[in-house]
C-alpha cells in the first residue's frame, strides 16, 4: 500500500524532539521503566514525558496521567502497556497530535489477533501518522542520541542502518556492533510490520542522509513486488544487504505447470534480491561482513579479482572461495605478471593468487599492491596477511593503508590471520576504511558483495 | 478488443476453462511473436487438409485430457497419405481409452526437426508476481533442477544472462562437434514470455516445453497455458 505522507511523519518519529512513554514505570522490571531509563542514560536531548496515572514522577521527571494532559507538543508516543489498552492509548496519541507511535506491546497478529492489529493500522492511516510495531523493541538512533527502546545501550556509532524483523536480534546485536566496531546510524525494530515494513523503511532510508548503507534482517515481506520496486530505486543510491531467513512462502495452490513446481524449489527471494540490487547475506556474520565492505569500499564493476598473500595456503583457500562465490580468479595479463615477478622473492608466485611468501615485509606489500592496483585490468583486490614471526602486523597494515589510499576507486578487502597480535592492526585498517576479516573465506565473500553491487549498478546503467 | 491475445484468453475464461486448448495456446504464442511450428486444428468430423507438408504430428484436443499420450492421444511421423485414416484412428483410440472425455478435434502439426530441447516457463509467485524460468529439457530440469529464474518483465540482456547461468549452458554453446544453438532466439522467447506474464494477469502459468533451439532460430513445439482470475 502506498502512503505518500508516511515518509515525513516517519522522519519525525526517528528524530523526535519530544517523546511520551505510555506505561512509564518506576519498577525496573517493566519495559516502561527501561525505555525512560534508556532515553535519559544514553543522552536523549529532547523532552521526555512519562505517562502513568498512578505516579507523580518517574526518575525525576514529572509523570502525566494521560498523554492528552501533557502541556506541550509530543512527536512520538511509545506504547508499553497491556494489549487490551493499546487501542485507547493510540486514540489518545492521535488526539494529542503525535507524528508516530511505537507499539512495543506484543499480543497482536503474532498470537492470532490480526483484526485488532488491522484496526490499529486503520486508525493510524486515517490520522496520517506512523505506526511502528506492534511487538517491537524500539528505535535506536545514534545520530540523535536516542535509545527509544529496551535495548541496554546504543550501538557503536556509524553510517549503517539496520532494520530488523526480530527484536531479540536487535538487542543481541547492539553489543556485537561494539565488539566488532561496526558503526550504526540506526537500529529499527519493525516487529509485526502492521504499517511500517521493509518497504516503508527503505522508502525513508533512501533519502536519509545519516544512512549510507542498509542492512536488513528479514523473515518475510508484506508486499514482495513493491519491495522489489522500492529496493531497486534505493539500491541505485546506497547498497542494501539482506539477511533472509526461511524460504519463499508459496501459496497453498498446487502448481499445475512444470514451471510452477520448479519455482517452488528455489529461493525466489534470491531472484527478487538480484532484480532489486539487494545483496543477499547468509547469516548475521555474513550480513555485517558484507555491509561493512559495501560501506567502506567502492563497488567492483568487473570481475577481475586479484589475491595478494604472504601464505600459499591462504591464497589457495581464497581462490577456492572466489570460485564458489561467483568471482573465480583469472590469469593476469602478462605484463602485470612480469612486473610482479620482478618485485617478489624467487620463491614466491607471480600468478594469481600472488604469493609473496612468509618473509614479505611492508615494502613488499606496498610494491606489489602498487603494481596490481595501478593496472587497468585489475578490478578488485583481496590482500591477505598471515601473521609471520618475522613481521609486525601493524607495520604491514600501515603499509597497506598507505598504498590503498592512493587508489580510492579500486576496492580492497583484507584478511588478517592471527591471534591477538593482529587486533591492533585490524583496528587501524578498519579505521582507515579497509574492511578486514579473520579468514580468507569471509574476505572473499565480502569482495563478492562488492562485485554483486557493482554488477547491479552496471546493469541499471550507473 | 482487437488484441488477439485478449480474445483468446477471454473466450476460454468465458467457457469456464482453466487452461487453453493446445491450438489456442499456439495461437496465443504466435500472436506474442513466439515462433511456433505450422499447425491446423481439425474439428471433430472435419476433413484434415493441412497447407504444409508432411510428416505430421497428431494430438487429440480435449479439455478433459491432461496427459494425451497416456490415452493414445499422440501420434508422431504421420505421412500425407495416411493422415485421414490416422486422424480417425486417433479419435477412436482415445474414445475407447477415455470414454468420458469430450473430444473437440485433432491438432495436426508440422513435425519439428531435432535440436536442443529447452524449457521456458512462467509462473506467478504470491509474493513476487510473474516469474520466468529457463532450463534445458529432460533430465536437466527434471533431475538436476538446473533452472534459472527472473522476475518479469525481463530485458533482453537479462534473458541472455539467464541462459548463460544454467550449468547445461555448455550444451547450447555447441558440444562435441555440434553447432551452437541460437542464444538470441531463445532469449527473445524468454523476453516475450515475460511480457505475457507482465501484461496478462489472466495467465497464471505457462510452459513452453520443449522450445527446440536450432543453430538458427527456435521453435515452441509444445505450449501450455493455465488460466486464473
Amino acid at each position: 500500500m502506498n502512503r505518500p505522507w508516511l515518509k515525513e511523519v516517519l522522519r519525525r518519529t526517528l528524530y523526535p524532539d519530544s517523546v511520551a512513554v505510555i506505561g512509564a514505570s518506576r519498577s525496573p522490571r517493566k519495559i516502561g521503566f527501561q525505555v525512560v531509563y534508556n532515553l535519559i542514560k544514553d543522552g536523549f536531548r529532547g523532552r521526555i514525558y512519562p505517562v502513568n496515572p498512578n505516579a507523580e514522577e518517574i526518575m525525576g521527571l514529572k509523570a502525566y496521567p494521560s498523554i492528552t494532559s501533557i502541556p506541550d507538543e509530543v512527536d512520538v508516543a511509545v506504547i508499553a502497556i497491556p494489549a487490551e489498552k493499546v487501542m485507547r492509548a493510540l486514540k489518545e496519541s492521535i488526539e494529542k497530535g503525535v507524528s508516530g507511535v511505537v507499539v512495543i506491546t506484543s499480543g497482536f497478529a503474532e498470537v492470532g489477533r490480526a483484526e485488532e492489529e488491522r484496526e490499529l493500522v486503520r486508525m493510524a492511516d486515517e490520522a496520517g501518522i506512523a505506526l511502528l510495531g506492534p511487538n517491537v523493541v524500539g528505535i535506536l538512533n545514534t545520530d540523535h542520541n536516542m535509545n527509544l527502546s529496551f535495548c541496554p545501550s546504543l550501538p557503536y556509532r556509524g553510517r549503517i542502518t539496520m532494520v530488523t524483523q526480530s527484536g531479540a536480534l536487535a538487542i543481541g546485536l547492539v553489543g556485537w556492533t561494539w565488539a566488532n566496531r561496526i558503526g550504526l546510524s540506526k537500529m529499527v525494530s519493525i516487529g509485526n510490520m502492521a504499517q511500517i515494513g521493509f518497504e516503508e523503511m527503505l522508502e525513508y532510508l533512501g533519502d536519509d542522509d545519516d544512512t549510507e548503507t542498509i542492512l536488513l534482517y528479514m523473515e518475510s515481506l508484506k508486499e514482495g513486488r513493491r519491495f522489489v520496486e522500492i529496493a531497486r530505486e534505493v539500491s541505485k543510491k546506497k547498497p542494501i544487504v539482506a539477511i533472509k531467513s526461511g524460504r519463499s512462502q508459496r501459496g497453498a495452490k498446487a502448481a499445475m505447470s512444470h514451471t510452477g513446481s520448479l519455482a517452488g524449489d528455489v529461493k525466489l527471494y534470491d531472484v527478487a534480491f538480484r532484480a532489486s540490487g539487494v545483496i543477499p547475506a547468509y547469516g548475521l556474520e555474513d550480513g555485517f561482513d558484507k555491509a561493512l565492505a559495501l560501506h567502506l569500499q567502492p563497488p567492483m564493476r568487473e570481475p577481475n579479482l586479484v589475491v595478494v598473500t604472504n601464505g600459499g595456503g591462504a591464497g589457495v583457500l581464497a581462490s577456492d572461495f572466489a570460485e564458489e562465490y561467483g568471482i573465480p580468479l583469472r590469469d593476469m595479463p602478462q605484463d602485470l605478471e612480469r612486473d610482479v615477478r620482478r618485485a617478489i622473492s624467487p620463491f614466491g608466485s607471480p600468478k594469481n593468487p600472488i604469493d609473496l611468501t612468509g618473509n614479505a615485509y611492508k615494502e613488499d606489500y606496498i610494491e606489489v599492491l602498487d603494481k596490481v592496483l595501478s593496472h587497468p585490468w585489475v578490478d578488485g583486490v583481496v590482500a591477505i596477511y598471515v601473521h609471520a614471526a618475522i613481521t609486525d602486523p601493524y607495520e604491514i597494515a600501515d603499509g597497506i593503508v598507505s598504498i590503498v589510499k592512493r587508489y580510492p576507486d579500486k576496492p580492497v578487502v583484507m584478511s588478517m590471520i592471527g591471534g591477538r597480535e593482529v587486533s591492533i592492526a585490524n583496528t587501524w585498517l578498519r579505521d582507515n576504511g579497509i574492511p578486514v576479516y579473520p579468514s580468507p573465506r569471509r574476505a572473499v565473500a565480502a569482495a563478492s558483495a562488492l562485485y554483486r553491487y557493482g554488477e547491479f549498478l552496471k546493469r541499471v546503467g550507473m | 478488443m482487437s488484441d488477439p491475445i485478449n480474445r483468446i484468453l477471454s473466450e476460454a475464461l468465458r467457457n469456464g476453462r482453466k487452461a487453453l486448448l493446445e491450438h489456442e495456446a499456439l495461437a496465443l504464442a504466435k500472436s506474442a511473436g513466439i515462433p511456433i511450428p505450422h499447425y491446423v486444428f481439425i474439428p471433430l468430423g472435419a476433413k484434415p487438409e493441412p497447407d504444409f507438408p508432411p510428416p505430421y504430428v497428431l494430438k487429440i484436443v480435449s479439455s478433459d485430457i491432461i496427459h494425451k499420450s497416456d490415452v493414445g492421444g499422440v501420434k508422431l511421423n504421420v505421412s500425407g497419405e495416411a493422415l485421414e485414416s490416422e486422424v480417425e484412428e486417433l479419435i477412436s483410440r482415445v474414445r475407447s481409452n477415455a470414454p468420458e472425455a469430450e473430444i473437440l478435434g485433432v491438432l495436426v502439426m508440422e513435425m519439428a526437426e531435432e535440436g536442443v530441447e529447452t524449457l521456458v516457463g512462467l509462473t506467478r509467485d504470491p509474493q513476487f508476481g510473474p516469474v520466468v524460468a529457463f532450463g534445458l529439457g529432460g533430465i536437466f530440469v527434471e533431475i538436476y533442477r538446473d533452472v534459472s529464474f527472473r522476475l518479469a518483465p525481463i530485458p533482453i540482456e537479462e534473458a541472455r544472462e539467464m541462459i548463460r547461468e544454467v550449468k547445461a549452458y555448455k550444451i547450447l554453446r555447441g558440444y562435441r562437434g555440434r553447432p551452437p544453438a541460437d542464444i538470441d532466439a531463445i532469449a527473445d522467447v524468454i523476453v516475450k514470455v515475460s511480457e505475457l506474464g507482465d501484461k496478462y494477469p489472466e495467465i497464471m502459468e505457462m510452459d513452453i516445453n520443449p522450445l527446440i533451439a536450432y543453430p538458427r532460430g527456435a521453435l515452441a513445439v509444445d505450449v501450455r497455458v493455465i488460466l486464473g482470475e
